[in-house]
């Protein structure tokens, strides 16, 4: 049943490109009939349009998908594993688009119709471009598209003939154009690739004949999507690339300065519009580094680490005074730069409306917790319980996942049903022990664990070590007797 | 040159003086009972002093210096309302020697739920847990482990936990013992020829000494 609909749908789709020349009437369009939606989202059952435009619901389908318009370069020459080349190459295509996004391993897809109206006609964006790369010596294929999978499909197919560009920019002629592409270009996985020209599928045109419930058996649903992608029956979505931003500024100044006071005070506009920078990014820094350049020699470094992530310009002020504070000028100096560290998100945590006005600024456990294991790492930071439990290596465990949030239950421990004592610390492994011990207290005999391979058989006492003089001494230790091979190992210690 | 502008109050408001009237403020502070009646005389006020740093030196575990503690911690996580709230505060052991075995401080009467234990890579990074720890004022008490430090991370402590209003234990080895430290009470830990032996070397408010401790 659906696969008879797609096909009729890309039997539409090439109806449509023949029927090009001819004025296409709008309602012509040819609008997929069943638009794959995930089965797990309602869909709304009228979608309100707006009584100004007469449009149908399907036609502003169509419409929305040709309000993008993309263009893809592909780097033949970019050898995968350059990831840094790529983000270099989108700073330059921010240029011409806000978004740029990167393909690995070696395209980038720009969304170009916003910037149609300030650099277009899209021949001369296009050419633009494609100039950009030329610039920076880079061979390049490009190819301009409704979808971001046909840009990139034509884009790696290259211009037949090296003629000029492929630019589809009406998504009926879409697909007539992607027909005649080799189906190397899509970059599937050789097996899929094989798979196809066994069933003597060479070009995109006999591709997308072929009925849409076999070939998502044959080849995978994935297959299907791209094809779906590519023909922009489903909207791909893309995450535009966002450069690294870093706060840095210099100061010059008109004279060298020789006291580190004078460069506390010629700091503090820096500081304040670092911290207006990160918070206007919603971000903090926990490393900071302040450069002092000297007429002669190299420049003096600062560095400075916070103890969390911050904005706040008091504190980075601090932080920045006490450091300066300690430091000898070994010259004058003659202009300084103040430069963040990589910027991170700030929690909520640190942005107090009331901060000050309280009696100090007061941390909730869970912030504590968090902040330590930023720091620290997740394993670093965390809790014990107690088991009960017979063995005393598997009668307690860590935590992970603190109770935090939870309000404390007290809990009535059972000290009455323990006569003897346990230690404070528990060596993980019992370390073998010579018997010159004073035994002060048992034995306990412990008998358990016979079911899980991990049985032990021990008579426990609390014990001191003998001294020279053949006296108790030192530290009281927690021993056992194993009571088969009568040897004694030491197993806590009562700090 | 700049520095000669800043008016008094800026000089008092600095960390660093200390001003006479907070040393009259001092006893008001409470103070934990040590479970040994012997060792509380000895303290001024009659028990650990909370809102301070306390400096233990020792140079082997298992002389029940834990121990010392232990009912304080007991008892301060029995008293609700903490800090302004209805929960129990935390206890924070950072770098401890051993794994804290969790019966034995059930045993005790220790609330496991609210302890936590830190185990970080160096030595600066545990003293860095330790400051963050004290004075967030959700901990009661921080115990630190530690093979050694230098004075003015001590001074950083200390500070955080007079802010905080939690109590720093700091365990270090003996031989820092002739080093200046600004802990508000600093005692030695040794072994004794039957029993353990407790010598306090400074004591705020009150007289050094060795305690006629009773033993475990």
């Amino acid at each position: 049943m659906k696969s008879r609909a797609a096909k009729s749908q890309t039997a539409d789709l090439f109806a449509a490109e023949n029927a090009l020349p001819a004025a296409p009437a709008p309602p012509a369009i040819p609008v997929p009939p069943a638009i794959p939606v995930p089965p797990a989202i309602p869909v709304p059952p009228a979608i309100p349009v707006p009584p100004a435009t007469p449009a149908p619901a399907p036609q502003t389908v169509a419409r929305r998908c040709v309000k993008q318009l993309w263009y893809a370069a592909v780097f033949p020459e970019l050898i995968e594993g350059e990831p840094a080349v790529l983000r270099r190459l989108c700073m330059h295509a921010q240029r011409f688009t806000s978004f740029v996004s990167i393909e690995p391993p070696n395209a980038l897809l720009l969304e170009i119709k916003g910037s149609l109206k300030l650099f277009g006609p899209l021949e001369r964006l296009h050419a633009d471009i494609d100039a950009c790369w030329r610039r920076l010596a880079l061979p390049v294929r490009s190819a301009t598209a409704p979808s971001t999978l046909a840009a990139l499909w034509l884009a790696r197919a290259g211009s037949p003939g090296a003629g000029p560009p492929v630019q589809v920019e009406d998504l009926r002629t879409l697909a007539g154009r992607m027909a005649e592409l080799p189906i190397d270009c899509t970059a599937w996985d050789i097996e899929r690739l094989q798979t196809l020209r066994a069933m003597g599928v060479t070009r995109m045109g006999e591709l997308l004949r072929l009925p849409r419930a076999g070939l998502a058996l044959r080849l995978g649903k994935d297959a299907v999507q791209d094809l779906d992608f590519a023909l922009a029956r489903q909207a791909a979505p893309r995450r535009a690339f966002v450069p690294r931003e870093r706060f840095r500024e210099r100061c010059d100044f008109e004279s060298e300065i020789e006291t580190v006071a004078y460069l506390e005070k010629a700091l503090e506009p820096l500081i304040e519009r670092c911290a207006r920078f990160l918070r206007e990014r919603q971000a903090g820094v926990q490393t900071m580094r302040l450069k002092l350049r000297h007429r002669m020699g190299p420049a003096t470094c600062v560095h400075v680490g916070l103890a969390s992530i911050t904005s706040e310009r008091r504190r980075l002020t601090d932080v920045l005074t006490q450091k300066l504070g300690r430091l000898e000028l070994p010259k004058p100096v003659r202009d300084m730069e103040l430069m963040s560290g990589s910027l991170q998100p700030l929690s909520a945590g640190s942005l107090d409306v009331f901060a000050g006005l309280g009696a100090g600024s007061r941390d909730t456990a869970p912030q504590l917790v968090e902040r330590l294991r930023a720091r620290l790492g997740e394993e670093a930071v965390y809790g014990v319980a107690s088991i009960p439990e017979h063995r005393p290596e598997a009668a307690w465990r860590r935590v992970q996942e603190l109770p935090l949030a939870s309000a404390l239950q007290r809990t009535d421990h059972g000290a009455a049903d323990r006569i003897m004592p346990r230690p404070v610390w528990l060596l993980d492994v019992p370390l073998p022990l010579p018997k010159d011990l004073v035994l002060e207290q048992g034995p306990e005999r412990i008998e358990s664990g016979w079911w899980d391979g991990r049985g032990v058989a021990r008579d426990y006492y609390v014990a001191r070590r003998l001294s020279g003089a053949r006296q108790p001494r030192g530290a009281k230790l927690w021993v056992f007797q194993e009571r088969q091979s009568k040897r004694w190992y030491l197993h806590g210690m009562f700090a | 040159m700049l520095r000669e502008v800043s008016s008094l109050d800026c000089i008092l408001a600095d960390a660093r003086v200390w001003r006479l009237k907070d040393a009259s403020a001092a006893p008001t502070r409470p103070v934990w009972s040590t479970g040994c009646s012997s060792l509380d005389a000895r303290l001024p006020g009659g028990g650990w002093p909370t809102a301070s740093l306390i400096e233990v030196l020792l140079d082997d575990t298992g002389l029940g210096e834990v121990q010392l503690f232990l009912p304080a911690l007991v008892e301060c996580q029995r008293r609700t309302g903490y800090g302004g709230s209805d929960d129990a505060p935390w206890l924070v052991w950072i770098a401890p020697p051993h794994e804290p075995y969790a019966p034995a401080l059930a045993q005790q009467g220790i609330e496991l739920t609210r302890l936590l234990v830190v185990r970080p890579a160096s030595a600066t990074e545990a003293l860095w847990a330790a400051e963050q720890a004290l004075g967030s004022g959700v901990c009661a008490a921080v115990l630190l482990w530690l093979k050694g430090t230098d004075d003015r991370w001590l001074r950083r402590l200390k500070l955080a936990a007079e802010a905080g209003g939690a109590l720093g234990v700091l365990f270090r080895p003996e031989r820092h013992r002739f080093e200046s430290s600004p802990a508000s009470l600093r005692l030695v830990v040794t072994k004794g020829e039957h029993e353990t032996r407790l010598d306090l070397i400074k004591v705020q408010g009150g007289r050094p000494g060795p305690v006629d401790f009773g033993g475990a």
